[in-house]
This record gives structure tokens, sequence and C-alpha cells, in this order.
């Protein structure tokens, strides 16, 4: 005889419970409602099938019921029935909520936060308050939707909304304290918001919790986090009596026994310093974080996993804080982690940024991961499922790349590092796509003839396609990895890069809409033309409209990067034959529309020295000695007043400028006498 | 620009890409040699007072090619690194016999000899002090008969790059 299938068990036990849910008789619900609890409590298949009867809008109905019934207290036996359905019912919609998304929208949906709010947990309940278990459960189900992101915002500039919380944080009961600090990490996020949580005295309370059960303990941190999370103001004002106490609390977590108090309270700590530097600065303290996160990487589970997140928040762009973790052996950590092999991604992920982060200013740490041998792993990873992992990894070679000495010994430019990262120009994800372009950038950098590698490779074609991509910011990475590509790059480089390029999609990325972009392009311009001087050609082919696109920005652009390049552009043009200087000329005397003058005055007398530097540069060479049309370009370079800007500057502040001028005056004096 | 104020400034002559070219002249009572000699700088990095790059040496006759070496280079910027090596071998006595070779040093010796620089002002100074420490050969093997052991003490001058430098190998 053939038996049923599961699934079809499941569903008649199933279609028997929501039977016997919309039963009348109060002790037959609560029977159904208690069945249905334990039979999707950690169940996420459960909670899948039960979600497709319809069970969540069913029992939130259940519930409104109750609610409805407690104004009529006829008796105590009804009151207890009534009351334990409440409890019943707002654990099995928190239970369909916890740790399953389909069940948070189900819930919200059937409005059942708001009916647990006001049925188990606002004022005008003076009955139900008194039932501290119709309190908790209903505290319990809304922090568990609380953990969701698509858990409703909660308005903190209402004025009643702030009062409910500040009772909920007042509540004696852990799960009842607990929800007030799931809602402020869930919904604070401005920093008006973190203002007017800090200004209501939150602070206070959120403190005494440190000193409570795991759970308070646990949901105060979170929530002190997020009230100084990137708000260097609140984070000022925290100065008083009180503040050495609570920070030499949470200091005193973080040896906690349990691996995620240790790992929320470091959290805190990080948000803290970040915030405000001068807090933590000792560093006893530093290297207790830096160890502990270290350690918490041994955890197997979530923790572990998010350790090496918390690790990179504490190390990102300082050099101090990278420093003593090299000191403390962080490399080797990190790497006998990654060694372990078939890392769940998320931890895959977090360790390569981790180690990113390491390298990503430090000599010292490069060089212990390439002895390590750390790259091969890191190449793998360019081939992971997971987009993050290979993200994550493209930054760690971009990291480990700035080692110059390494570049220079070839260390990144063979077939095992260019062939993956170059299949990564082509992901689906345009994340990695960037990260790849970053890590391609440095890798190009490249002093001997290696580069032809990856142009042999096909790198060049799939860059030039990329920088005419509609997103700005691969255009702009693809740009950089060009510029890198063909600095101080030989002449049959050049050409076959400059092939692909053409003039007019250059010219084109010189006036892109974006300035950095502009800016990209005009530093490509710069290298393309640096070298011999047959590489100066390349800016007039296609009758010049290279060279009209970068006279062109200069006199438009308002960005001291961009004018920086573009008159570098023009000083190395300018170290061509005579009709090149001369191209320079025109375009430098050409002016833009309602100017009185040449855009080079202008950059002559800007604020900032390496504008300044980059013009006088242009002007030196236009006008060396050894060139038989200087003395006319003299001329007219006094005529449209330039000259007199130039010896306006003999003391100029900045001494890279001075010296550039001095020389120029010394050129300018070998002509005729009577022009200076 | 670096905040440091007293540091050594920023030079656009001595930038990554740039070249330099001149002679290494090596002269005692066995031998005069003249090698022609290319350096480019191929890293800067001023806020952590250091300079890379490598230097191509032609003509020398114990080769059949050109040798390329890749050197590391400190600044002496009275931050990261003063006048005073500590290391490689060279005492205090050899850092001043050889910096006094520059003339570019002799206004600050006094300063140097009392507190390795330390407290000198070189954000104005129109010359660059550094030591260039050759780290590997980048086409010859170490076989090739020539040594990397020792270092260069090394000025530049900001005004017109050219660049002037004392090898220093104990044991060679």
């Amino acid at each position: 005889m053939p038996t049923t299938t599961a699934s079809a068990v499941c569903t008649t036990v199933g279609n028997n419970i929501l039977l016997r849910l919309t039963s009348g008789e109060r002790d037959v619900k609560l029977k159904a409602l208690r069945e249905l609890k334990n039979q999707i409590i950690g169940n996420r298949t459960k909670k899948l099938s039960f979600l497709k009867l319809g069970a969540v809008p069913a029992v939130a109905g259940i519930l409104s019921d109750a609610v409805s019934a407690v104004d009529v207290a006829d008796n105590d036996e009804n009151d207890r029935i009534v009351k334990d359905i409440i409890v019943q019912s707002a654990a099995v919609l928190g239970s369909f909520a916890c740790g399953f998304e389909a069940g948070v929208r189900a819930v919200l949906d059937a409005g059942a936060d708001i009916l647990i709010q006001r049925g188990c947990l606002v004022e005008e309940m003076p009955l139900l308050k008194s039932y501290m278990e119709v309190v908790d459960a209903g505290a319990r189900s809304l922090k568990m939707i609380y953990q969701s992101k698509m858990a409703p915002k909660y308005d903190f500039l209402q004025e009643e909304n702030m009062e409910f919380l500040l009772s909920l944080l007042n509540n004696e009961s852990e799960n009842v304290s607990g929800l007030g600090a799931s809602i402020i990490s869930h919904s604070c996020k401005t920093s008006l918001e973190q203002k007017l949580l800090f200004d209501a005295g939150v602070l206070k309370r959120l403190t005494s919790l440190l000193g409570g059960s795991l759970i308070q303990r646990d949901a105060s941190l979170e929530s002190i986090a997020t009230i100084f999370k990137n708000n260097p103001e609140v984070v000022s004002q925290f100065v008083g009596p009180d503040t050495g106490r609570t920070l030499s609390c949470i200091i005193e977590i973080v040896k906690d026994r349990f691996a995620r108090t240790r790992l929320l309270a470091s959290l805190c700590l990080i948000v803290i310093r970040n915030a405000s530097p001068c807090y933590l600065q000792d560093v006893g303290i530093k290297t207790k974080l830096i160890n502990n996160l270290l350690e918490l990487l041994d955890d197997p589970g979530r923790v572990g996993d998010e350790a090496s997140f918390a690790f990179s928040s504490l190390i990102a762009e300082k050099e101090d804080m990278q420093k003593l973790a090299f000191e403390v052996n962080g490399v080797d950590k990190l790497y006998n982690h990654l060694q372990k092999g078939s890392l769940h991604p998320r931890r895959f992920e977090g360790i390569l940024l981790a180690l990113a982060d390491m390298c990503s200013k430090l000599e010292c740490c490069r060089s212990r991961c390439l002895s390590l041998q750390v790259l091969k792993l890191v190449v793998d990873a360019l081939a992971h499922d997971s987009s993050d992992v290979r993200s994550a990894a493209c930054m760690c070679l971009r990291s480990v790349s700035r080692s110059i000495k390494n570049l220079s010994a070839g260390s990144f430019m063979n077939e095992t590092i260019v062939i993956p990262l170059v299949r990564l120009l082509d992901d689906t994800s345009t994340a990695v796509q960037v990260a790849a372009l970053g890590a391609i950038s440095n890798i190009v950098v490249d002093f001997t003839t290696r580069r032809s590698t990856f142009i042999r490779l096909g790198g060049v074609k799939l860059l030039v396609q990329l920088s005419k991509s509609m997103d700005s910011t691969i255009r702009l990475n693809a740009l950089r990895a060009l510029r890198n590509l063909i600095f101080l790059a030989e002449d049959k480089c050049k050409e076959e890069i400059f092939m692909e390029l053409t003039a007019s999609l250059l010219a084109s990325l010189i006036c892109d809409p974006e300035p950095s972009v502009q800016e990209q392009a005009l530093a490509l311009v710069r290298n393309l033309v640096d070298g011999r001087i047959n590489s100066v050609e390349y800016i007039f082919a296609e009758d010049g409209i290279i060279l009209d696109a970068v006279g062109r920005q200069l006199r438009i652009a308002s960005k001291a990067e961009i004018e920086i390049q573009g008159m570098y552009v023009l000083g190395n043009v300018a170290t061509g034959k005579e009709s090149h200087k001369e191209a320079v000329m025109d375009q430098l005397l050409l002016r833009a529309e309602n100017k009185a003058q040449s855009c080079i005055i202008k950059f002559l007398q800007s604020n900032d020295s390496r504008l300044r530097t980059a013009a006088v540069w242009a002007v030196l060479n236009l006008t060396c000695s050894s060139s038989p049309g200087s003395s006319g370009r003299l001329v007219k370079l006094h005529d449209a007043g330039i000259v007199s800007h130039v010896k306006n500057m003999v003391n100029d502040p900045c001494l890279d400028v001075k010296l550039r001028v001095k020389t120029a005056l010394e050129q300018f004096n070998s002509f005729d006498d009577s022009l200076v | 620009a670096h905040s440091e104020e007293s540091s050594p400034p920023i030079c656009s002559l001595l930038t990554v890409g740039q070249a330099f070219s001149g002679t290494q002249n090596v002269s005692n009572l066995q031998k005069e040699e003249a090698w022609r000699v290319n350096v480019r700088i191929q890293g800067c990095d001023l806020e952590h007072g250091y300079l890379c790059g490598t230097m191509e040496a032609l003509n020398v006759p114990m080769a059949d090619t050109p040798v390329v070496t890749f050197w590391e280079g400190e600044i002496v910027d009275a931050k990261n690194y003063t006048f005073y090596t500590g290391k490689w071998e060279a005492t205090p006595e050899d850092d001043i016999r050889h910096w006094t070779k520059f003339p570019s040093f002799a206004p600050l010796l006094s300063r140097v000899e009392a507190d390795g620089g330390k407290s000198l002002d070189l954000s104005n100074y129109p010359y660059i002090f550094m030591r260039w420490k050759e780290q590997y050969f980048v086409n010859v093997g170490t076989d090739c008969g020539l040594t990397i052991a020792g270092f260069y003490y090394v000025c530049f001058s900001c005004s017109d790059g050219s660049i002037n430098g004392f090898y220093y190998d104990p044991n060679s």
C-alpha cells in the first residue's frame, strides 16, 4: 500500500490546526495556538508551509479579538484564557518573524506589529499591563520583528513615541528594555535622531543595562554604538562625570566570557574611537582591541565571521593601528585562517578585506603577505562563486601591489595573476569590475617591458571598452588603469594602446561630464605625450582634436586637479619641436569667453602651489634658450602679461615654484634685456 | 603638499618617473673606472621619507650587459630619518665624514653634530639628503662579481636636479 507523502501529512496537520484556530471555543483555539507554536519554532520549512496556508492573518485576527475581549472583564477564568491567547498568538507571530524574512513581511502586512504593540504594551490596558507574561511575550515578539531590516522605521521625532521608548527602556523586564534597545539599533539612522536620543537621556539607562543580564548587555552595546556612530558631536557631548565610568565599563566587557558580547563591546569602542579619535588613545587599549578581534576569528559561527569586519573598521586608514596589528602578528593570524579552506563566503570576504586594510599603507605588511604566499590564496579567490569574495580578493591584491619593490621585481605581472584578473573585467557585478580595475591599475605600473603580457592577454581592449561605460565609476577606474599602463611605456606599446583608444575617444573623455573622469583622461594624455619627442605627435592626431579638447578644458575648468594635469600636458608638448611649441602658445593665448586674461595667468596666481609649479614649467619649456623660436614666444608671453606675473613670483613661498621661477628668469635674461 | 613643516620641500625634479644620467667613479690604488649610470625614480612617499628606483650601470668591466639594480632610499627629513644612519655598519663618524663631502652640507654641520639634525628646519633648504641602498639585481645574478652590500650617501639639488653621491661599504 502506498503511503502518503510527508508534505501531504504536513498539510493535513496544518489544515487541522488552522481549522481549530477558527473555533469559537477559546480552549480549542488556545490549544491550537500552542501546537502551531511548537510546530514552527526553529523550523523554516514549517514556517513556510503554514505561511502558505494563511496562518499569519488568522493568528493576527485571533490576537485582535483577544485584545478587544480584554475590555469585557467578566470573570478571572476568562481573563486568564484571554491573557493566554494573547501571549500565545504574540509568541506565534514573533516566531514567524524570527530570522525568516517572508514571515516578517507577512506579519507586517497583517498589521500584527501594531496590534502587538497596542495589545501588549500600551498604557491603556492597565488590566493586561499587570500581567508581565503578556508584556514580555509582546516585547519578545516585537524584538524579533525589529531585528529584520524590513521592520517599520520608528519615528523618534514624535514625542509620544519617544516617551513610549523611554518607558520600554526603563522597564525592569529584560525583554521589554531589550525591545527598547532593539528599536534604537534598528531605527536610529540620522545624526538628528542620534542627538534626540542622546538629549532624551537614553545613554544613562543604556549604561546601567550594561550591568544587567546577557540580553540587556548585548542589546545595550548595540544601541550605544548606534547612537555614537559617525557622530563626533554626540560623542564629544558624552564628556562628563559619567564618561570614564561608561567607557571603562565597556572596556571591561571586552573580556566577557561570551564571544558575541566581546564582539559587540569591541564594536562599540571602535565606533566611539572612529567618531572621536581623542578617546581610547592608550596603546594598551588599542592592542587589547586588536588582540580581542584576532582571537574572535577563532569562533566558528557568525561572531567569527563578523570579527574580521570589525577588525577592518578598527584599522582602516589608520597607520598606527595597522602597525600595532602587525606587531602582534596580525598578518600571520589572518593568513592562518585563510589557509583553513572551505570558508563560509562571509568569513572569506572579511579576512580578505582585513588583509587588504593591513597592507594598505605599510610595506612591512605587504612583504609579510608575500613571504607567506598569501597571493596564491588570493588569486584562487578571484574565481570564487561569491561576488563579494571576488571583490575582496581584488582589493587585497590592490593593497599588496602597492609594493613598488615587488612590482619592480615582476611579482605581479605574470599570467597566473593577470589572466583571472582580466577575466573579472567582464564580471556580472559592477562592484567586482571596479575592484578588479583597482588592482589592475597598480599591476600595470611597470618599469620594464612586462606590460606586454597584459596587452597580449587582451587587457587593453577590455579597458578601452570599459572606458566607454555608461557607469562613470567604471569609466573613471578604467581610465586610471590605462593611464598607469601608458606611464613610461615603450613606443610600440603606446602605439598599440593609442590605436585601440583613438583620438576621438580621448577627446570626448577629456570633455566627459564627470570632472574626475576628465582629470584621468588628461593624466593619460600627459603620460602619452611624455617621453620621446615623437610621442608628442599623438596629441595632433585627427586634426589636433585632443589638443583642442585640452585647451578648452583648461579655459573652463575650476577644479585644480584638472588644471594641473592639463598644464602638464601642455608643458610636455612644449618640449617638442618648434611647431609643437607654437601650438601650445596658440592654446595658451586663446582666451575663454568673458575672460580678459589667458588662463595661465589665473594658474600662476593660484593658491595651489602644484598648479603654480605646472604653469611655470610650461613657460620654462616654451622659452628654453636652445630653441630658435623662443625669443619670439617670449615677446608674445610678455605682451600677454605672463612674463611680468612670473617675475612677481620670484619670492614665492613654495620653494619648488621659487626655484623654477629663478630658472625661468635666467632664461628670460638670456634673450633681449629690454623685454624684462 | 605634506603637513610636516620642517621636512624637505617637494621638488618636481624628484618625482616618480624622473630619470637621471651621470657617472659613477671608482678610484683607488688598483684602478680607476668610470661607469655610466642611469637612475630612474620609481616610488616616492615623502610622508614616510621613502624613495625607490633603479640604477643602471653601463660599461661595467666585469659585466657584458648593463647591470640594473633596484634601490630604496631614506630621505633625511628629521621626522623619519636623521643624518645618522644607525645601521649598515656606518658609525656617526662615518656619517659626518661622508656628508661633509657635500659642500651644501657645510651650513648644517654644527646642528647635525649637536643632535643629528633633529631640530633642523629643512623645508626651505634647496638640497635633499638621502641614503640609497640597493636591494637586488634586476637583470643579472648575484654571481655577476658586483657587490650591493654598501649604500650611497646622496645629495640632490632642488635647483637643477643634479645628484651627487658617495658609496660606502666597509667591506669592499
